[in-house]
């Protein structure tokens, strides 16, 4: 079956198979957990055939724009899409139990966003062409932001699901940019023929706008610094989604596009400088948050920060090891962190505390998930013999191999030992310290909450123990794929004696330390207030504020109810885009009016507009003015009716008969002579920018008719109206048949208005009636 | 301001220039007219009736609500386009056939949904000023 085929079907099973499974009862969530195992059984089964080379599917959707549906199945996107399916179905198991006591419509809606998602990811990391990249990049985006507001009701996951989705869809619209500019210095959208022939691209002028752009989506996404404080937050959500989404598969996105343009950007020294710059101070400022947190959930959420920081350095870094490190990476840190999010999750519901520092002895109840958490947490600390300790071998092989500076091998010691802390802390308080005060255990644990983290445990061991399970399968296709080009791929257990044995050593010496001295430490660093206000969402705040402030203020001055005012801001403007066209053209043109003969009818007409338009000025008298106005009305459609224009004229006449008719309601209830509101200077303000309108119009019209008409588009329509279209009236064939879209969107435009205006009316009427009773 | 001549041909008049608000909207796409003009007097046609009779009346007369009509309107012109994604793979282009030896096209039901959207808006606003001013 094609990988479009597939996705299909996922979709549609997205949609059906949470509210069969729903109704089926309590056996729902296994059903329900089909769908990604089957998906995840398709994927493996390409495993051998990706190894050989990419598996390429393409459909065709806007060809005319060079965006079609390409998928690509290579090493890496294989990588992506078992993690994403077989992390898929132990959450949609885990899910089930977790929510087993919220009503069906509930639970159903939670698969269904989660199915969702898991498609959406899916289409993202095997899409080929960057713009149906995007599209599903979106999708990830705004489903992120329905399950971490998932809880509606609570205004704090109200607040941070918009905080996430301002955040990456802000962000998404600078990488849109900057796809746009890939795509129109490359000549294509496809990633495999960018990355084929970077050239193009390296010697574009665009290019630092290019990196800038898809920095910009990269790190809002994958949560990087400045940008690292929405993720934190959204840990609002529910266990089982944060544990999908923020911290084995979405926030990854980020970093799977980094590595996917790396054999792009990875030529430009600058480019991969600036990623590990950036993604140093992610992993510095989220190593201090993460000893500062109090709850769980909050710890996990700072530690992956860090680790999608410690992948955008990793991407950064030059030489093929790197890549290595970064496939090994992602799968490791996948495996541990949903674990450890589950058993968070586990402890969580069991217990009902968020708070590190009140739990303590749990390891009696809930046995399993202590197990997977001490297991996980080995993976994490980087310990042998867990998959863990191999990919932060490479890790750091990748950071001494590399270019740069000792810096680097200096945060990641430091950062590592935090992790090493954490794993500590995470792994010994909450099952075998002492509670402050004694636990009450709400719910137990459930095979449908355990299996997922012990399945993902013991694969974390079972990889550690024979790396060569994934080395040639998984990690050599991945890597070789986002390096852009084969090399020897190792990924053992067993180095040797290596200088990354010993910095190994020195992370696990000071992050024993750092969990000996864990309290002391996390109540100073907590009681430094100053890293509230450079590292959370401060910043945030004061731009969102700031944009709203400004709102509020441009709606006052431009919105303020009074339409002259409106009326006078848009003549000005008119006036001034006019009088700068004209300005800046090539000089007056005028008409030849020579050759024109004078057409007394003409000057009849006209000298009848220019009387209606004189009295309707300066008639007190509003009845008089509407008369005056219609006359002017009446007279172009003459205008219209003799220059051959009839249907602009029958149009032109009916509308000025309308107009009466509908002002006249209005008037009825007005008085007739209108008393003047306007003061002497507002008139004459009023007049000067009438009389510059006019002016502007004057001469642009002269100048219009000094042009030499180019009947190109007439000859063409009075061709084809009656052939092509079978219609003899040119306008109508037009608007009906050439232009019907055009119709379309001003039909819609024209509905939209009049239900507003309709809707304003009975607003009116119910206060102006309401009014009338109170007196 | 009730006038007695007005109130007697209002009837009259009602029928008249609906009937040839219609006409002007099937000739339209040969001769001057269409669905947007055809609109404007189908609306001046419920407007004479607004104004002679009252409002009541004309509500009557339309039998559904104006922006019901604009709705409809919206969906006929929408619907009109659908063959031709079928045919031809491109929404809104027109298919043509002939019934009883008269060449028709789904351009008709694109300018009905026209017509539809401008009575019903004019309409809807109208009827709430007049509305208005019954009270």
């Amino acid at each position: 079956m094609d990988i479009s085929t597939v996705l299909l079907l996922g979709l549609l099973g997205s949609i059906a198979l949470p509210f069969v499974a729903t109704a089926t009862g309590r056996f729902g969530g296994w059903i329900a957990a089909l769908l990604p195992a089957s998906l995840f059984v398709y994927f493996f089964g390409l495993t051998g055939q990706v190894g050989e080379a990419p598996i390429v599917d393409v459909v065709p959707w806007v060809p005319s724009l060079g965006i079609d549906l390409t998928f690509r199945l290579d090493g890496f996107s294989l990588l992506f899409a078992l993690l994403i399916t077989g992390i898929g179905a132990m959450v949609t198991l885990y899910a089930s139990s977790y929510m087993e006591r919220k009503p069906a419509f509930q639970r159903a809606q939670f698969l269904l966003y989660i199915f969702l998602f898991m498609t959406a990811m899916l289409a993202t990391v095997t899409a080929d062409n960057l713009v149906a990249l995007f599209v599903f990049w979106e999708m990830t985006s705004l489903l992120s932001f329905l399950l971490v507001g998932f809880h509606g009701e609570d205004p704090k996951a109200r607040r941070a699901a918009l905080q996430s989705l301002l955040v990456t869809a802000g962000g998404g619209l600078a990488l849109l940019a900057g796809i746009i500019m890939i795509g129109v210095e490359a000549g294509t959208f496809s990633l495999a023929a960018i990355v084929a022939d970077p050239a193009p691209l390296i010697d574009s002028p665009l290019f630092p706008a290019i990196v800038a752009c898809v920095f910009v989506g990269a790190f809002t996404k994958s949560a990087q610094a400045p940008f690292h404080f929405w993720l934190p937050n959204a840990m609002k959500a529910p266990t089982p989604a944060s544990a999908y989404l923020h911290s084995a598969t979405m926030v990854k996105l980020g970093v799977y596009l980094l590595a996917r343009l790396d054999p792009v950007f990875g030529q430009v020294a600058w480019v991969g400088a600036t990623m590990v710059a950036f993604g140093g101070a992610t992993m510095l400022i989220a190593a201090v948050q993460a000893v500062r947190a109090t709850e769980i959930k909050a710890v996990l959420a700072f530690s992956t920060v860090a680790s999608l920081g410690t992948l955008v350095m990793l991407i950064g870094l030059d030489g093929p090891v790197a890549s290595v490190a970064v496939v090994g990476f992602i799968l490791a840190h996948a495996l541990y962190k949903a674990t450890l999010f589950f058993c968070a999750g586990m402890v969580i519901h069991a217990t009902g505390t968020t708070q590190l520092n009140r739990l303590g002895g749990l390891a009696r109840h809930l046995p399993v998930t202590a197990a997977a958490t001490i297991i996980a947490c080995f993976s994490m600390a980087g310990l042998p013999p867990f998959i863990g300790f191999i990919s932060k071998e490479y890790l750091f092989e990748a950071k001494l191999a590399s270019s740069f500076d000792a810096i680097v091998v200096a945060i990641g010691v430091l950062v590592n030992a935090v992790m090493v802390a954490i794993a500590g802390v995470l792994a010994l308080r909450p099952f075998f310290g002492r509670a402050r005060r004694p636990i009450r255990l709400i719910n137990r644990e459930t095979p449908g909450m355990t299996i997922g983290p012990v399945l993902l445990a013991v694969t974390g061991v079972a990889f550690g123990l024979m790396p060569s399970l994934v080395a040639h399968a998984l990690i050599e296709p991945a890597a070789i794929a986002i390096h852009g080009e084969a090399f020897e791929v190792s990924f053992k257990l067993w180095h040797g004696l290596t200088p990354m044995l010993a910095l190994s050593g020195l992370v696990v010496v000071l992050g024993a330390t750092l969990a000996w001295y864990w309290d002391p430490i996390h109540v100073f660093l907590r009681r430094r207030r100053a890293f509230d206000e450079l590292l959370t969402d401060r910043g945030y705040d004061r731009v969102l504020d700031g944009t709203l402030a400004l709102a509020r203020w441009s709606t006052r001055v431009l919105q303020n109810g009074d339409l002259r005012v409106y009326g006078a801001v848009i003549a000005a403007s008119v006036t001034g885009l006019v009088a700068f066209g004209l300005l800046s053209g090539a000089g007056p043109l005028l008409p030849d009016v020579a050759e024109a003969p004078l057409r007394p009818y003409l000057v009849v007409v006209c000298a009848l507009i220019i009387a209606g338009t004189i009295v309707a000025a300066i008639v007190p008298s509003l009845v008089s003015a509407i008369v005056a106005v219609g006359l002017s009305g009446y007279g172009l459609a003459l205008v219209f009716l003799m220059n051959g224009g009839p249907d602009l004229a029958l149009t032109q006449f009916s509308v000025e008969t309308l107009f009466v008719v509908i002002v006249t309601a209005v008037l009825l209830r007005l008085p007739v002579v209108a008393r003047s509101s306007r003061t002497e200077g507002e008139r004459w303000t009023d007049g000067v920018i009438a009389a510059a309108f006019a002016a502007c119009v004057f001469v642009a019209a002269l100048w219009v008719a000094g042009k030499p008409f180019n009947p190109e588009l007439t000859e063409w329509f009075a061709a084809t109206s009656v052939p092509e279209a079978f219609g003899r009236n040119v306008v109508n064939v037009i608007l009906v048949d050439f232009r019907a879209l055009d119709t379309f969107g001003e039909l819609a435009v024209v509905a939209l208005a009049a239900l507003a205006a309709w809707v304003l009316l009975r607003a009116s009427g119910k206060t102006s009636r309401s009014a009338r009773k109170e007196t | 301001m009730q006038s007695v001549v007005l109130t007697a041909v209002a009837r009259i008049f009602f029928t008249i220039i609906l009937t040839g608000s219609v006409w002007i909207l099937l000739r339209g796409h040969n001769e001057p007219g269409g669905g947007f003009i055809g609109g404007l007097f189908g609306a001046a046609a419920f407007a004479t009736l607004a104004l002679a009779l009252g409002v009541e009346t004309a509500r009557r007369a339309l039998l559904l609500h104006p922006v019901v009509l604009m709705g409809i309107g919206l969906f006929v012109a929408f619907a009109s386009g659908v063959p031709g994604l079928i045919t031809d793979a491109s929404f809104l282009t027109h298919q043509w056939g002939s019934l009883a030896g008269i060449k028709l096209g789904t351009t008709i039901a694109f300018d009905l949904g026209v017509y539809f959207v401008v009575v019903g808006g004019v309409l809807s606003f109208m009827f709430r000023l007049f509305a208005e001013d019954a009270r």
